[in-house]
Parts: structure tokens; C-alpha cells; sequence
């Protein structure tokens, strides 16, 4: 019996070819979207999967207040270890002390190489449970030693044996290789962990690190922690809550809590407003999820529409059916065996459509997702998708099909009543305006983002490129190098600082000052820059002046951003001295002698942050900010830098970024939605459209006698064509208005996350419904032209 | 007896009115019988047949299937009674038009759940009774209209039915193909098949062993 349902469907689809290719095309396009999204929802939810105590690992948080502003994050103090170990022991399997992840320059032999990892405490490997290729696993025990990741260890030994090698760290010092993990994976939070070094050698690099042990204010360390098995992250937050607060008194006005974050929540529900988790990532693992699932209804709307169209020519068949003995519920079963052959097909389709385009998403979405063949459950899934497809889309046809009356069918007379189309037009509304409401979405993700790349940022970052210098190889050679680099023509300007253009790695706070509001506890970006920073920047000086090597005084001198002028509340700036709070404090107090213009060096949507700009004597900056020679081509330039570089930094690997490419990086999160969502987008209207399309060739085909009547008594092509575009003009305007408030509610939603956003305004809505009703009408127009210069004697002698 | 109508009334509602399609019809049908239905368009020829072969309701009245009383049944039974017992010849034929012959032999075998290899014996049989073997394979649209009409006949006869239902059987042939199949229902019907057919044509009309006559729904 099943076999003959199949062999009619097949027929059927293979004689109805213009159908059958729209049913399964569109069906499979949007099967392809939903695959996709599909993937990667999954490669989002498993994000960390990798570590299998997922459940137990956590971070140690803490949450200050300032202002009456609480603010979240991973920093901790270095004592905070001592505490919990003498204290908490009992409710930890392990702690695991941990610096940020660094980038430090690694060499053996003629190779060297600039990679990032960490600093981290004996356990980390077993917590992590990393996966040992060579080597131990408490690769940690000795302070000289170092853990490589398999691709590290490739790039630096390649065929050769790597453990017990020494590599070189830095120019530094040498540590011993003493084992070699299997690299972490790209969907991991430790996926820039390529190699780990010994916590205990980490003190012994800095003498700020040695000074931190008992600093309960320096907040610059990590903890990672797995909790032991008796007990749960809940319990253990609510036993380690007021430690800091507790033993810290100088900083106990800032009520630090302290927090168990979850290794879980690490990746997609890692925002925190005003102390209070709000989620993150996880709102676009649901913001693609809705639009996987609307793209699968759409398609599956399509082949809703398409099958009943067509019931005029099923009908007879199920009269013959019926009259030869079939029940409902049989010819019930026979369209859905039917819509489950159509969604095989389309899902064979749909997977060619996933396998040609996962790269080109992978590139897009920053993702490396593999297609799962060999994955039992995947296939699974799969199999179940397609049922809920099947019966989806075929669930309505077949019922409407299967409850015609063989007698009405069969006597021949049998049309279609007044509302039978009724559900039909319902459901091209719920497309149009699916779509229309995807059209006013991505619209405005791209305007946000257009609105914040049109920001002024305030300095100018063309042409400038930006140099780490964060090892000790570079200390005090700051002079030497800007006379160096200046001289070989290809830099105009050069200066150094404490934290990369595009970012702010410092806060400070506990300043005096004159006029300052009672109780007022603020909160500074601080950045330590040599005195040639404006210059190189091309930072505008709009009040005051700007350092100069001339004045010995400068060296206790600061510059303040327009907005740290406002935030401390002073109307005459310059010459306002920033006292230490701390009584004890050596250094003399900073002297403002100038303002600069606000520039963006955090989030492109947010506020500028109040900043200050220190004179660094010291010439240790982080980064060599360079200015290249605007006259000569940015390669030559770059290989004139290289080249001096080389000669004094032999053994670095000489690394450079252009500070627009940096800047450019802060909308990419934003930038890959905006993508992804445009051709989501694209694919929802080319699906609705497609549906369209069948659905008008039916309609003019089912009224090619009305039009050939009509066209005889004078009719003009333009009066057909009218009348067919009309009715489906009417359902697209439907859909406008109702899915204009919808997206403007959610747009609206969306954008509060943006301090700094675009005005929603009327013009978007409009552009979307003109452009849904432009699309619509294209649509529309290419059947119903067709239908009305048909010639009416043919038409009428079909009946 | 095979069936027995007892005042039978169907009705529809237009615009206030009741048109009655069928007014107090009784019959009563024998095994063997072979019956006209006669009358004009629109007396109430096709409306009778399809109650009588269950495919339409009626709204008042009686109906005595071999001893069942087919108004007190459930659609499901109703569908069972007359898959077994009943055959339908069309006169646009309904073959569908996605299988071959053979195919559209075997459905109503399907339907009552025959195997395969009977199936396949009974489809072979019914193709070598009617001679056309040679079109097992081909599909409707490749058949003139009386070869369409003979397989419409075999995939009534192949469940071996009690009785058959033809509605203007030969409305759509010439009058050769007619004849063959007049002469076919004869035949059947010396074999010991019941039929009912709906006829236009006095001529078609005296192969049968009665006329039933209709006017406006009443049997007269």
C-alpha cells in the first residue's frame, strides 16, 4: 500500500515539473537554513562541552560598587587564593590560579613564534582534563617548565622529539618542555590556551606580581575553580559571598561580592547589568533559532499552499479512491507518505545546499563547524526533522483533500467554495510578513551599525599602525627606537603607550581634587603614554596644551578627555591638580595642562569614558604607536619599519596591526549579524516568493475561462493584470501592517542594549513595504501578464 | 433480497426553500436483477445511484443493505459494506491517471488489504478476461475511451462484488464501444452479478430486466 502512495506521489512530482521544482526547492532552501542554523545553535550550546566537568568548573567573580553602579568581573585579587585555601578548602576539588591569557614570543632554534596561553596553577591540566599526547599531565610540578599545545609543539619542533627540549620565552628566561596536549578546541573558552606555564614562575617574572600576593586592591589575577563533588556552585557562592569584604577593609566601600560563574554560562550568558546576570550571547542562539524555525514554516507554507491549489485536479482522485473503498483516515495517511516523499527529497537537496555553503558560513559566522556524517544523533535529529517537516506541511492538504465528498468531486461540477482560499490567504499573509518584518530587521542592524562606524572617533587611524612591545627586551629602548624608526623616513610620528588604541587596559580611581563632591568615588581610564601620543594620534588639544619635552615639569603632568572634564566637574581644567588619595603616596600630585578631544577606545555604541592620559617617563609602554609616512605606499612603509625593527629585535618576531583593522574588529559581532541576518532575510522573500509564484500560476490557470470571458467582452491586458495582482497586493499590505508594530517592538528591544543607537524612523517601514509590495508585484506580474495576453479563443475552447 | 429502499427523501435548502432531490422513493433490488434507471437531466437519476451505492447521504427514510440498515451506520462500517459488495463504473471512467492499467486494477485489491501474490493472480486473471493484457502497461491517457471504459468495468468486477453501480456508462463512447460494453454487462450479469445502471438511451435500457423511471426526484 505504501509503496503505491509512493509510486502515485512520484508520478505526480515528476509530472508536474514546474511544481514539484518549486515544492522542493523551496522546501529544501529553507530546510538548508534550518540545517545550518540548526549546526549552529548546537556549536553554541556545546560550547565547552569539551572539558567533561563542565558542570563543576567555575570562574571566581566579583562584583564592586561604584557610584551606586555595581560592576561585574573576573578580576580578582592575589590573596583572595590564600583565603580560600585556608578557609574554603573543603568546598574545592581544585583551585587553579591563572594570569590573563598572554602573548609571549617562544623560540627554539631558529624558530620563533608569537603565541598566547597562560600562566596557571598546578591542577589546571586535570581539572581541564586536557588530553596528554606526550609528556605528563602534572606537567607543571617543576617552575621552569612549560605545557605546548600539539600545534604549537609542530611549529617549533616538528618532527623532533619535543619533550625535555628547552625553549626560550621572551629573550628571558628557558623553560623545559614537559608535555604536549591535544590542542583545545576552537569552541572552548581556553581555544587561545596554547601553552601553559607554571603559576609559581609567573611570580617570579614581576616584581608588581610579588608585591600583589597580599594586595587585596589590585584586582588582576584570575581564578578558576571546580567545586567538589558534594556540594554546588550555589552553596559554595553563598559560602564564599562576603570573603573579600570581610578581610579587605580599605576597599569595604565598594562591597565586593564575590561569585561562582559557571562554566556553562561562560559563553552565552556572560553580560552583567548592574550586578546582575542578563544573559548575552544565548539572546542570538534565540534570535536564530526563531529564524530557522520561520524559514522552515515559510517553506513549509509554500507546499500548504501549492497542495491545496491543486485540490481542483487531487479531487478527482480522491473521489475515485473513496468511491473504490478508501476510508479518510488511508487517504489521510497517502498525502502525508506523499509530503514525506517531497521532504526526503527536499532534505537530500537541502543537505547538498548545507554541504556546498557551510564554509563560506563558517567564514561568515566565525565558526568551525563540520558536517556531522559520522554522528548517530545528528542523523537522528535529522530523521525526526523531516517527520515534523512531513507532517508540518502536509498535515493541512491532507486534511483538506482527504474530506471532499466523492459525489461533488466526481460528478465533475465540483468548484472550489467562496472561502476555500481563505486559509490559503492566511497563510500568505504569515509569510509576507515573516518577511517583511526579517526586511525591517536587517535593515536596522545595518543602520546601527553604519551609525556607529559614522561616529567620530576622534583621532585619526589611518594610516597607523600599532606595535606590541610587551616584553622585557624593549624596556628603555623607547628613545632609541622613535630616533631610529623616525629616521628611516617611512614613520612621520611615533609615541608609546600603556594600552592599545582601540582599547583601555586600566582603571584607576582614589584621586583628590579640588571641588571634589563629597562621597564621590570615580572611576578613571588610565592610560600612560609618551609625550608625543597626541601627535602621533593626531588627537586635537582643545584646551591647554599638550606635553612637551621641553618642560622637565611635564614628566607629573596629565591629560584629561572632554569627558573627564565633565565628569570631575571642573570648569577651568587646566592646572587642577589629581592628588593620590593614599597620604603616603611619593609621587608628586598630576597637574592637568590640557584637554584632549574624546576619542572612542572602548565600545563604538557606549558613552566615551571619562580618560586620563599620563606622562610615562619610564618608556615601558605596551605599544609603539606609529605614525607611517603618508608620501610613500603603506607597504614600503611597513618594510622599511620591518627592517629597523629586525635590526634591533632580532630575535622577536616583528608583529604590527593597522589601528583601522583593530577598530574595524569592534564591529564584527555586530557586523556577522548583520550578514547572516541579511541573507536569512534574502532566502525568507526568495522562499515567499517562490510560493507566490505558484500560487498566481494556479489562480490564472484556474481562471484562465473568467479571463478569456472577460477579455472577449474587451477586457485589456492591463484589467487582467490588475485583477490578479490586486488580490495578492491586498494580503502584502496585510502583512505590513501587521508586521510593522512587531518589528518595531522588537527593533526597539534590541537596540536599548546600545547606549549610542539610531532613531528608529518612519522611512525604514515605508522602504519595507514598498519593497515587499516591488517584489510582490514582479512576482505576480510575470504569471498574470502571461494569463492576460493569452489569446481568449484558446482559453475558452479548454472548457 | 440484496437491497431495499423504504420512502427515501433527500433535500436541499436554497434560499428558504427545500428542492427535494429524491420524494418517497422504494425499491427493492434481487439478486441477479439487471435495472435501468431512466429519466431526464436532473430527475434524480445519479443522486439514487449514489445512495444507493452509499456514496451519498439521504435525509429521511430507510435503506436495507443485505439485511443491514445502512442510515444507522457509521461511515467507517458504511465504507466496508460497500468496498465488499459493491462496484462503481463512472462515466467519465475515473481511472487515475498516474498509474498504468494494471496499477489501477490493483488498487481496490489494496484497499482490502489482499497480498501480494494474490493480488498479482487476481489482477492477471481480470487483464486475460477482458483481453487486455497487452495494455497492462500503459496509462490512461494512451487508451481510446472505450478500452478506458473496459478497464473501468474490470476494476469494479475485480474485487468480485455483489453488485454494480454504472452511471451513464457509455455517455462518453460511440456507438460500437456501446455495444461491447452493453454486451459485457449481459454477460456479467447472466453470470450472476447484480446491476444498476443509469441511462439515458432506451436502447442501453432494454439490455436490462427492469426500468425504474424517475421525474423531478419521484418514481413514476
Amino acid at each position: 500500500m505504501f509503496r503505491n502512495y509512493l509510486k502515485i506521489a512520484w508520478r505526480n512530482l515528476v509530472k508536474n515539473k514546474g511544481y514539484t521544482i518549486i515544492n522542493v526547492g523551496g522546501l529544501a532552501l529553507g530546510m538548508a537554513v534550518t540545517v545550518i542554523i540548526g549546526l549552529w545553535v548546537q556549536d553554541e550550546l556545546s560550547q565547552n562541552d569539551y572539558f567533561k566537568d563542565k558542570h563543576s568548573i567555575a570562574q571566581v567573580f566579583q562584583s564592586q560598587t561604584f557610584n551606586g553602579e555595581i560592576s561585574t568581573g573576573p578580576a580578582i585579587p592575589r590573596p583572595l587564593e590564600k583565603a580560600f585555601r585556608d578557609g574554603y578548602a573543603d568546598n574545592f576539588k581544585h583551585i587553579v590560579m591563572s594570569s590573563w591569557n598572554n602573548s609571549l614570543y617562544l623560540k627554539y632554534k631558529e624558530v620563533s613564534i608569537s603565541k598566547s596561553g597562560n600562566y596557571m596553577q598546578k591542577p589546571a591540566p586535570e581539572m581541564l582534563d586536557l588530553k596528554i599526547l606526550k609528556g605528563q599531565k602534572d606537567g607543571l610540578r617543576e617552575v621552569n617548565s612549560i605545557m605546548l599545545s600539539a600545534a604549537v609543539s609542530k611549529i617549533l619542533f616538528g618532527e623532533e622529539e619535543p619533550i625535555g627540549k628547552v625553549v626560550e620565552v621572551n629573550s628571558e628566561y628557558n623553560l623545559m618542555v614537559t608535555a604536549v596536549y591535544e590542542n583545545i578546541p576552537f569552541n572552548t573558552s581556553f581555544n587561545t590556551t596554547e601553552f601553559i606555564i607554571p603559576w609559581e614562575h609567573y611570580i617570579t617574572t614581576s616584581e608588581w606580581i610579588q608585591n600583589a600576593e597580599d594586595s587585596w586592591g589590585n584586582n588582576s589575577f584570575q581564578m578558576f575553580v571546580q567545586i567538589a563533588a558534594h556540594t554546588s556552585i550555589e552553596k559554595v557562592t553563598s559560602a564564599i559571598r562576603n570573603v573579600k569584604l570581610e578581610i579587605d577593609e580599605d576597599n569595604a566601600e565598594f562591597n565586593p561580592q564575590l561569585f561562582l560563574f559557571p562554566m556553562k554560562d561562560w559563553y552565552l550568558r556572560s553580560n552583567f547589568e548592574n550586578g546582575k546576570q542578563v544573559g548575552g550571547r544565548i539572546k542570538y542562539v534565540w534570535l536564530f533559532g526563531i529564524i530557522g524555525a520561520f524559514v522552515l514554516l515559510l517553506a513549509c507554507i509554500n507546499f500548504m499552499n501549492l497542495s491545496t491549489a491543486r485540490s481542483e485536479k487531487r479531487g478527482k482522485e480522491v473521489g475515485i479512491r473513496k468511491s473504490i473503498g478508501s476510508q479518510r483516515g488511508q487517504l489521510i495517511y497517502q498525502f502525508l507518505s506523499e509530503s514525506f516523499l517531497v521532504v526526503l527529497c527536499a532534505y537530500f537537496f537541502a543537505i547538498l545546499i548545507v554541504l556546498f555553503a557551510i564554509n563560506g558560513f563558517n567564514e561568515l559566522a566565525l565558526k568551525e563547524i563540520s558536517f556531522p556524517w559520522k554522528n548517530a544523533v545528528f542523523w537522528l535529529v535529522s530523521l525526526l526533522f523531516i517527520l515534523f517537516t512531513a507532517l508540518l506541511a502536509g498535515s493541512y492538504p491532507a486534511l483538506y483533500l482527504s474530506s471532499f465528498k466523492p459525489v461533488d468531486v466526481l460528478k465533475g461540477t465540483f468548484k472550489v467554495g467562496k472561502y476555500a482560499g481563505l486559509p490559503r490567504k492566511i497563510l500568505v499573509v504569515v509569510q509576507f510578513t515573516v518577511s517583511v518584518a526579517f526586511i525591517i530587521g536587517t535593515v536596522i542592524v545595518m543602520q546601527q551599525i553604519n551609525f556607529a562606524k559614522n561616529r567620530s572617533v576622534g583621532y585619526d587611524k589611518e594610516g597607523l599602525i600599532q606595535v606590541p612591545t610587551m616584553s622585557q627586551d624593549f624596556s628603555g629602548k623607547y628613545e632609541l627606537m622613535r630616533a631610529e624608526f623616525l629616521g628611516s623616513g617611512a614613520v612621520v610620528e611615533m609615541s608609546s603607550s600603556s594600552s592599545p588604541t582601540t582599547q583601555v587596559w586600566s582603571n584607576r580611581n582614589g584621586f583628590d581634587w579640588e571641588g571634589k563632591p563629597e562621597g564621590f568615588q570615580e572611576d578613571l581610564a588610565w592610560t600612560e603614554v609618551s609625550p608625543e601620543y597626541a601627535k602621533s594620534l593626531n588627537l586635537k588639544i582643545v584646551e591647554g596644551r599638550d606635553f612637551s619635552r621641553e618642560f622637565a615639569s611635564d614628566s607629573s603632568g596629565v591629560l584629561i578627555n572632554e569627558t573627564a572634564k565633565k565628569y570631575l566637574g571642573l570648569t577651568n581644567p587646566i592646572g587642577v591638580l589629581l592628588k593620590d588619595s593614599a597620604e603616603e603616596d611619593p609621587n608628586p600630585p598630576l597637574k592637568i595642562i590640557g584637554v584632549v578631544q574624546d576619542m572612542i577606545t572602548q565600545s563604538p555604541y557606549e558613552p566615551i569614558k571619562q580618560g586620563v592620559y599620563v606622562y610615562d617617563s619610564s618608556g615601558n609602554g605596551s605599544y609603539y604607536n606609529l605614525r607611517l609616512n603618508p608620501e610613500k605606499s603603506a607597504s614600503e612603509n611597513i618594510a622599511v619599519v620591518e627592517g629597523v625593527f629586525k635590526e634591533h629585535f632580532p630575535a622577536i618576531p616583528f608583529q604590527y596591526d593597522f589601528v583601522d583593522d583593530e577598530y574595524g574588529q569592534k564591529f564584527a559581532s555586530e557586523e556577522r549579524i548583520g550578514t547572516l541576518s541579511g541573507i536569512f532575510t534574502a532566502l525568507a522573500i526568495l522562499i515567499s516568493c517562490l510560493g507566490l509564484f505558484g500560487l498566481t500560476s494556479f489562480v490564472a490557470e484556474q481562471r484562465t475561462k473568467e479571463i478569456g470571458v472577460r477579455k472577449v467582452l474587451g477586457a485589456t491586458v492591463f484589467n487582467v493584470w490588475n485583477m490578479l495582482s490586486k488580490d495578492f497586493l491586498k494580503l502584502v499590505i496585510i502583512s505590513c501592517f501587521i508586521a510593522i508594530p512587531i518589528s518595531y517592538y522588537i527593533m526597539n528591544g534590541w537596540l536599548q542594549d546600545y547606549p549610542y543607537r539610531v532613531v528608529l524612523e518612519w522611512w525604514i517601514f515605508v522602504l519595507a513595504v514598498v519593497g515587499a509590495m516591488g517584489v510582490t508585484v514582479l512576482t505576480v506580474s510575470f504569471q498574470a501578464i502571461k494569463a492576460a495576453k493569452a489569446n481568449p479563443v484558446k482559453s475558452l475552447r479548454t472548457e | 433480497m440484496l437491497l431495499q429502499l423504504n420512502n427515501i427523501f433527500k433535500w436541499v435548502n436554497s434560499g428558504g426553500q427545500r428542492i427535494f432531490l429524491l420524494k418517497d422513493i422504494n425499491l427493492e433490488v434481487h439478486e441477479g436483477e439487471f435495472i435501468s434507471i431512466m429519466g431526464p437531466s436532473g430527475s434524480g437519476k445519479s443522486t439514487l445511484l449514489n445512495v444507493i451505492g452509499m456514496l451519498d447521504d439521504f435525509d429521511e427514510g430507510e435503506y436495507d443493505f443485505l439485511h443491514e440498515s445502512v442510515h444507522t451506520l457509521k461511515e467507517k462500517h458504511r465504507a466496508n459494506l460497500y468496498k465488499e459488495y459493491i462496484g462503481f463504473v463512472f462515466q467519465s471512467y475515473h481511472l487515475l491517471d498516474d498509474l498504468t492499467v494494471k496499477e489501477n486494477l490493483e488498487m481496490p485489491l489494496l484497499y482490502k488489504k489482499y497480498k501480494g501474490s494474490e493480488r498479482k493472480a487476481m489482477v492477471a486473471d481480470m487483464l486475460d478476461r477482458f483481453n487486455i493484457v497487452g495494455k497492462k502497461d500503459l496509462f490512461p491517457a494512451q487508451l481510446s475511451g472505450g478500452q478506458q471504459q473496459l478497464v473501468g468495468v474490470a476494476r469494479a468486477l475485480i474485487s468480485n462484488p455483489k453488485l454494480i453501480l454504472a452511471d451513464e456508462p457509455t455517455g462518453n463512447l460511440n456507438s460500437q464501444q456501446s455495444e461491447e460494453i452493453m454486451e459485457l454487462f449481459k454477460k456479467l450479469n447472466q453470470e450472476g452479478v447484480t446491476i444498476i445502471q443509469v441511462t439515458h438511451s432506451e436502447k442501453n435500457a432494454a439490455y436490462g430486466s427492469r426500468i425504474v423511471s424517475l421525474l423531478d426526484g419521484r418514481k413514476v
